[in-house]
Order: C-alpha cells, then sequence, then structure tokens
C-alpha cells in the first residue's frame, strides 16, 4: 500500500503552520537598531511591554494609550503582554534592555509600594532601575459591605463589636494594605481572606461569603449601582468624581491613602532628549477625545504628571505604607 | 420568557457565519483526528490552544467543543471498518462493529453508530439546557466551602474511576497536586518551589503542561507505534440500517443516551467510561447475551450513544461550576482562561452570549456530523494514509511555536519541552496523564478554597457542615470513599453466590485494560 499524504491535509497543515507563525511575529516587532543617533528617534517600533493579561486594566490603559501616541510618534508601538509575579517579570526585563527608548513599560504603583512588603527583596522591584516618562491615571479602592451584613456606613462597622470577615484581592496588593491599616486605626477585629483577584473577592460579598472587601471601582460600579453592594469608603485623598456620595477614608478620620497609579517608564540612562519626544507624544495622547473618553468608561481619573512627580509620589507612599505597616505591626503575609 | 431569550438570543450567536465556519471547522477536525488513531481530541485542542487566542471567545470555544464531540463521531469509522479505535472511548465499539463489518454490514454498523451519537447528543444537549441554569441558579451559594468540598469530591472521583491502574493514576494526580503548590502561595506570599526564579513566581501555568502532557507527550509516543500497519478498511455500503436492526438498537440508543449524560457529567467521567458502561449494560441486559462480540447491533448503537451523550454533558460542570470534569475538559477550561473568561457559576449571567452561544453550537454541529459521518465516511477513511513520519514534525512545530504565543515566552516553551518528555515516559510506562492534569487544576482549587473557608469559618473544621451544600457533597465524598470497602466486604462474606457476578464484572474489567 502506498503511504502518499493526501494533497490536503499538506496544504492544510502548511497553512496553520503560517498562520501560526504570522500570529508569533505580530506580537513582537521590536527593531534591532542599537541606542545609535537619539536625534533620529524612533527608529522603529517602540514596545511597550505589560505585565499583566491581556484584557486586564492595566492592559486596556497600556492599549488606550499605544493606539494615541503611536500617531503622534510616527512609528508602531505594539503592546506585549508579559505577565508574571505581578508584573516584576516584564518590569525586570524592560529594565534591563538597552536604554534607547525602543522599549518601555506599563508600571503600576503597587508593584513598587506595596508588593515589597509582602514578598523577598529580590522579588521586588526597584524604581531607581527606571526612567519615568509620566504618569498616566489613578484607579481607586472602594470598600464595600454585602447585603446580609447589614452595614451601611463605617461607622456601622466600628460599631458592630465583633470580628468581621474581608475579601481582599491578594496578598500585597493595595486592597489588602487598605483594609489592613483601616481596621486598625479603626479598631476593628477583622479577618483577611485573601482572593486572587478582584472579581472572585466581589462575588464572595455578593454571596455572603464575606461581609466587606475592597476592590478597584471599576470592577465595583455595576454591582454598586445595582444595589447589591453598598459602598462605605474610597481611599483616595479626596472623594472619587465617579462616587460623589461616598466619603473618603480621610474625611471618615483614617490616614490611609491607598490607590492604583501607573506610569509609563523606560530603562534607567535613557537620553533626555528621546524621553522628552516621548512625553510630549503621551502629552498629545491625553489631550484626545478618545483617550479622555477612555478613561471616564473605566472610572479612572486622569493623573497626568511627570515622571520627576511620579517617582517622588511614588516613593512617598513606599516611605508612608513601610512605616504604617510597621507603626501597626501589620505583616502583609499575616496568615503565616 | 425569561429563560427562553437568552437561549433564543444564543441560536443568534451560533448563526453568525463566523461562528458557523469555526463550528464546522472544528467538527470536521474533530473528525478527522478521531479518525486518526493516536490523536486525541485533549492532544489536539492542546495544540490547538494558541490559534484560539486571536478569535473572539465564544467562536473559539465553538470550535474547541466541536473538536471533542466530532472526535467521538470520528472515532468509530477506524473501531468498525479497521479494528482500530480512534479513540479510547470507542474500544468497546470494536468488538461489535468489526464482527459486522466481517460479516459486510459495516455500513449498517457506522449508520446505527451515527445516528446513536447524534441522538444521544441531542439529547445531552437538550439536558444541557434545562439542568445548567438550575445548577447556576446556585451560583452565589457556592463559596469557598463549597469549592473545597467539590475539588475534593473531584480529585476522588478522578483518583477512583478512571480507567487503568489505580495505583498509577493515584500517583500522577499526587504529582499533579504537588505541581499545584509551586509558586508564589496567595495566602502568605511566601514563595514555594521556585528556586529563586520569578519566571516560576506565579506558579506553573496550565497551558504548557496540558500541551506538553497532551500534546508533545503523544506526538513522541505515537511515533513509536507507526510502523503499525494499515490495513485495507473493508467496503463500506449501505450506511441505512435495516429495520430489525433498528429495533435492537432503538432501546440501546435511549439507554444509552441517558446512562451518558449521567456519567459524563460526573468528575473522573466522561466518553470513554459511558461507553464502557453502555456496553456492559446493553451485554447484561440482552436476552441472547452470546451474540455480543459476534456483531451485535445494540454493541455498537449503546456504547456509540453514551460516548457523545457524555461528551456533551461533561460540559455541565465546567460552564456552571468551573469544575473540568475530564482532561479535554480540563483543556477547555485553559482555553476559557487565556480567553479572558473565568468559567465558574457567574458564567451563564454575566456571559450569557458565550454560554448559549457554545451550547446551541452543538445543535449544529451534531447535525453537520450527521450529515458528513452518513455518506462522506469513505473520504475520512482515505486520512489514514497519511504517514506519521509527516504528521508529526509539523504537529510537534506547531506545538512548540503556539507555547510561545501565548506569553511572548521562551520559559513556557521549555516547560512544553519538559512535560512533553514527562508525558511520553508516562504513556510508556503506563500512567495516564489525564489524572496529574486534573489534580494539577483542582490542587489549585482545593488549597486555595480550604484556607480560605478556614479563614471564614475562624479555623472551625465543623463549618463545612454547617452549610448545606458542602455538607452534601462531603457526605457524597465519604460514600465514594467508603462503598467500594464496603461492597468488597460483603462479596467476600456471600462467597459462592458472588461468583456469578464476579464473572460479568471479570469482562468489564478486561475492557478497562485495554483503554
Amino acid at each position: 500500500m502506498m503511504h502518499f499524504p493526501s494533497r490536503r491535509a499538506v496544504l492544510g497543515t502548511a497553512s496553520a503552520f503560517t498562520l501560526l507563525a504570522l500570529t508569533a511575529c505580530g506580537g513582537n516587532v521590536a527593531g534591532g537598531a542599537a541606542a545609535g543617533n537619539s536625534s533620529k528617534y524612533p527608529s522603529g517600533p517602540v514596545t511597550l511591554t505589560v505585565g499583566q493579561a491581556a484584557g486586564g486594566s492595566t492592559d486596556l490603559i497600556a492599549r488606550a494609550l499605544a493606539d494615541g501616541a503611536a500617531k503622534t510618534l510616527g512609528s508602531p508601538m505594539p503592546v506585549v503582554n508579559k505577565p508574571g509575579a505581578n508584573g516584576a517579570l516584564a518590569t525586570k526585563e524592560v529594565a534591563g534592555k538597552p536604554a534607547d527608548g525602543q522599549e518601555l513599560v506599563l508600571l503600576t504603583a503597587s508593584l513598587v509600594t506595596i508588593t515589597p512588603l509582602a514578598v523577598s527583596k529580590d522579588e521586588a522591584v526597584n524604581l531607581d532601575d527606571l526612567d519615568i516618562i509620566t504618569g498616566l491615571s489613578q484607579d481607586d479602592y472602594v470598600l464595600v459591605a454585602s447585603q446580609a451584613s447589614g452595614f451601611k456606613s463605617f461607622k456601622d462597622v466600628t460599631g458592630a463589636g465583633r470580628n468581621v470577615t474581608f475579601g481582599t484581592t491578594g496578598v500585597g496588593t493595595g486592597s489588602q494594605l487598605a483594609q489592613t491599616v483601616l481596621f486598625k486605626q479603626a479598631n476593628v477585629q477583622g479577618t483577611d481572606v485573601p482572593f486572587d483577584s478582584g472579581k472572585p473577592a466581589l462575588t464572595a460579598v455578593l454571596g455572603n461569603q464575606v461581609e466587606l472587601a475592597t476592590i478597584q471601582l471599576g470592577e465595583a460600579m455595576a454591582q454598586i449601582q445595582a444595589g447589591k453592594v453598598t459602598p462605605l469608603l474610597v481611599f483616595s485623598e479626596e472623594r472619587n468624581s465617579f462616587l460623589p456620595d461616598v466619603p473618603s477614608a480621610k474625611e471618615a478620620g483614617y490616614d490611609v491613602p491607598v490607590a492604583q497609579y501607573r506610569a509609563v517608564a523606560a530603562p534607567k540612562g535613557t537620553p533626555q532628549d528621546v524621553k522628552d519626544k516621548l512625553a510630549a507624544a503621551f502629552k498629545d495622547t491625553f489631550k484626545t477625545d478618545a483617550y479622555q473618553e477612555f478613561n471616564k468608561k473605566n472610572l479612572l481619573t486622569p493623573k497626568e504628571i511627570s515622571g520627576e512627580e511620579v517617582a517622588t509620589q511614588w516613593k512617598d507612599y513606599a516611605a508612608k505604607y513601610k512605616s504604617l505597616v510597621e507603626k501597626y505591626g501589620i505583616s502583609l503575609g499575616g496568615n503565616k | 420568557m425569561d429563560f427562553l431569550n437568552p437561549v433564543l438570543n444564543g441560536f443568534s450567536v451560533v448563526l453568525e457565519p463566523m461562528n458557523l465556519l469555526y463550528c464546522l471547522i472544528g467538527v470536521v477536525i474533530g473528525m478527522l483526528i478521531g479518525v486518526l488513531p493516536g490523536l486525541g481530541p485533549a492532544a489536539t485542542i492542546a495544540i490547538l490552544l494558541p490559534l484560539t487566542y486571536s478569535v473572539e471567545p465564544v467562536t473559539a470555544i465553538i470550535m474547541l467543543a466541536g473538536i471533542f464531540y466530532g472526535a467521538q463521531y470520528g472515532g468509530t469509522i477506524t473501531s468498525v471498518l479497521l479494528r482500530l479505535p480512534g479513540e479510547a472511548s470507542s474500544v468497546v465499539t470494536v468488538f461489535d462493529g468489526y464482527q459486522m463489518a466481517r460479516q459486510g454490514k459495516a455500513g449498517t454498523a457506522l449508520g446505527l453508530a451515527a445516528i446513536g451519537s447524534f441522538i444521544g447528543g441531542t439529547a445531552a444537549i437538550i439536558g444541557l439546557t434545562f439542568l445548567a441554569p438550575v445548577v447556576a441558579g446556585f451560583a452565589l451559594d457556592f463559596g469557598p466551602a463549597e469549592y473545597s468540598a467539590l475539588a475534593l469530591l473531584g480529585i476522588l472521583l478522578v483518583a477512583t474511576i478512571s480507567g487503568g491502574s489505580k495505583a498509577k493514576a493515584l500517583i500522577a494526580a499526587a504529582v499533579g497536586l504537588l505541581l499545584a503548590t509551586v509558586g508564589r502561595d496567595v495566602f502568605t506570599g511566601e514563595s514555594r518551589f521556585t528556586f529563586g526564579s520569578l519566571q516560576l513566581a506565579d506558579g506553573i501555568d496550565f497551558v504548557p503542561i496540558a500541551m506538553g502532557l497532551f500534546g508533545l507527550g503523544e506526538i513522541l509516543y505515537n511515533l513509536e507505534e507507526r510502523h503499525r500497519a494499515a490495513k485495507a478498511p473493508s467496503k463500506v455500503s449501505n450506511v441505512w440500517p435495516s429495520k430489525s436492526d433498528l429495533k435492537y438498537a432503538s432501546g440501546a440508543i435511549s439507554r444509552g443516551s441517558v446512562l451518558g449524560f449521567f456519567l459524563g457529567i460526573l468528575p473522573g467521567g466522561g466518553a470513554t467510561i459511558a461507553s464502557m458502561a453502555s456496553y456492559a449494560m446493553e451485554k447484561k441486559r440482552a436476552k441472547q447475551p452470546e451474540r455480543f462480540g459476534k456483531g451485535a447491533p445494540e454493541g455498537v448503537a449503546g456504547p456509540e450513544t453514551a460516548n457523545n451523550a457524555a461528551a456533551t454533558s461533561s460540559f455541565i460542570p465546567l460552564l456552571t461550576l468551573g469544575i473540568p470534569a475530564n482532561a479535554t475538559m480540563a483543556l477547555m477550561f485553559g482555553a476559557l482562561l487565556i480567553q479572558g473568561v473565568t468559567p465558574g457559576p457567574q458564567l451563564v449571567e454575566q456571559n450569557p452570549d458565550l454560554f448559549w452561544g457554545v451550547v446551541n453550537s452543538m445543535y449544529i454541529g451534531n447535525i453537520l456530523l450527521l450529515i458528513m459521518s452518513l455518506p462522506l465516511v469513505g473520504i475520512f477513511v482515505r486520512i489514514l494514509r497519511v504517514r506519521a513520519a509527516i504528521l508529526a514534525p509539523i504537529t510537534a512545530l506547531i506545538t512548540l511555536l503556539g507555547a510561545y504565543t501565548i506569553n511572548n515566552s521562551m520559559f513556557d516553551v521549555t516547560l512544553v519541552v519538559f512535560f512533553g518528555v514527562l508525558g511520553y515516559l508516562m504513556k510508556k510506562f503506563g500512567f495516564e496523564p489525564g489524572p496529574l492534569v486534573l489534580a494539577f487544576v483542582l490542587g489549585e482549587l482545593l488549597e486555595s478554597s480550604l484556607r480560605r473557608s478556614l479563614l471564614v469559618f475562624g479555623g472551625d473544621p465543623t463549618g463545612f457542615f454547617t452549610r448545606p451544600i458542602s455538607a452534601t457533597l462531603l457526605l457524597v465524598f465519604l460514600l465514594v470513599a467508603v462503598l467500594p470497602g464496603v461492597r468488597s466486604m460483603i462479596t467476600k462474606r456471600k462467597g459462592t453466590t458472588a461468583a456469578a457476578e464476579s464473572a460479568g464484572n471479570g469482562t468489564n474489567q478486561n475492557i478497562k485494560e485495554k483503554v
């Protein structure tokens, strides 16, 4: 019997193969050009690496930003997702790339300010390895209560006089830090129940498995508007414009300013004129209707400050969180 | 009307040309790999996972589901014509199907299998349509406690029900549990088994494990078997069964539908178990059991109906609870996660289009398969002529490229190679990779849910029994764990009376060992 592959099978597999090869190329086409003459910047596509999976809020921000900036820069800005270790993997990788402005990373503040409190030193990211180009936006945390808990305001929680259970979005996240510090300051006994992310924590509140949880506003808003969970506090320094009736923790008398901030960074030592060019391109993007609409839709408060300001503010927050945690004897790996 | 609206919307999702096309692609691929012995649906889905990355979630899952149930149709063809089961779930079809072919009734056997598969599949989809929303109605009652009980039950069933050696299944499951602990402890932030590597900080991703064990491992293992000569297939004519054949088969088909549906829902169950159980049941019920093995039509119709019903109903635990019932469903789980969709109780409510789109695509897919498998059988048989030496390197290359594209990570490719070699060695030494993968998925769920519920209960384990759903599940767990022991004790005491029964069980055992 003859053993010839049918032409169709070979064609089929070959086309599948080609498709895959194309998929592989689509994501990462960073120009191989070395640092060279910065006046010719950009010398090819500018890759924006995201340390979170595609589809998450950080990824969406990166894509909205890259869309706008690519037009001003006049070269494509592909977004590449390299999830792992809360974004530490992607950040460390970009920090090690040549400082020519062709490789950027979308940085989340918690990675620099909060995660180091929970993980070992060599897993943490150091801000000094990066040049921050610009700040982006602020994503607020909101404390919500389940219906069965009966809590209508944070006063109800402090007055309950019993142990409350609260869900967090994971160890070493702003959600955990905000709640543990808040409850220490308010003298509330609480049990910290970590979930993998915001969604399961919210589901646990909806199903009355935990009484409270702190999650990002964008994730909680639909259920807040449906009246299925009650917002008690926001952790921003001022009230959030999307939830004007909910007091901030500061107003309620607690010193626990926690939010998720995001910024764009390049490897340390990127030439000043390259940084200026990038910052200008991002500034143009911030002005576009599409980007502003994106922020509004995702309940993000713009915080488009300069790279230097970002570095100072984040370092201040890191120091503040460290002293808060030490003051109240909190260990973020609290269930050891 | 409230219930029907999302169901009808689901149909409009399926009827979008793109989704119809992918449904067709899925069932054709499923049929093809069903015909190819060795390359199973799990391996195919593992290999094609990255390809689905760029299409809409609902489209991707429609295609992958099509591969799964399509393979159940295709697997029959080689069982009947060549005495070479294309799929594990068609092993028992060989006994009577091949005999029928030798008697010149190959067409009848294939026709019965196709009709049975269609009825079984469709019955199971109808069951799925009505049962899934009921289960999902309990969505918010499923907290950490319920998930721990469910995961515990799942792991036990995986280890006890799966075919082959129980001890080996347990060992594989234990390795899966161990692998599940790698990475940053989500409760303390402590790193476990990461050896200081940031790549492992989030644990090992499910997809490279599945692609390695099922994809690369299968390819390597099959290369060894390539010299097995293919026989000339019997001639196929007259696929429409006669009246007397239908009379024998109709009872088997209806029993197979029900049996398959329920066995498919069970964690650890699925198409293979269902087909065996149905064969055993038909043989036990038959007035002349000696006809079995000599070309009894119900010996083909029953198992083929049951494996399709089970393939469909095993979507229920995945889509409603987020618990994969078998290895292929574990891959579907991975596919959904890649798409950013978390399968679970919230799915029906939050993603009705996806849920009903996928469910309703199965009606269409089954019709397509019925059309394809009756007149087009001859064409699919030709596929058997593709040599492994050509197929294997291409599929291996696609697997590795695909592994890279998911996270743009070379580390993932290394993982796939590592698990590919592991999968090859496991197969060679008689270990099924299924229990490992399932224990890996369920182990993560078990650990985090257990610790979470103990936190909620304030460290009091009796809390599990104060919640109705978790208490029931734990009771079932105890029953499943204790019952086999009790049964064997009773059998021992009865002594002689059990002899007849053990003879019946004996054939069952024989079948299992062949898988």
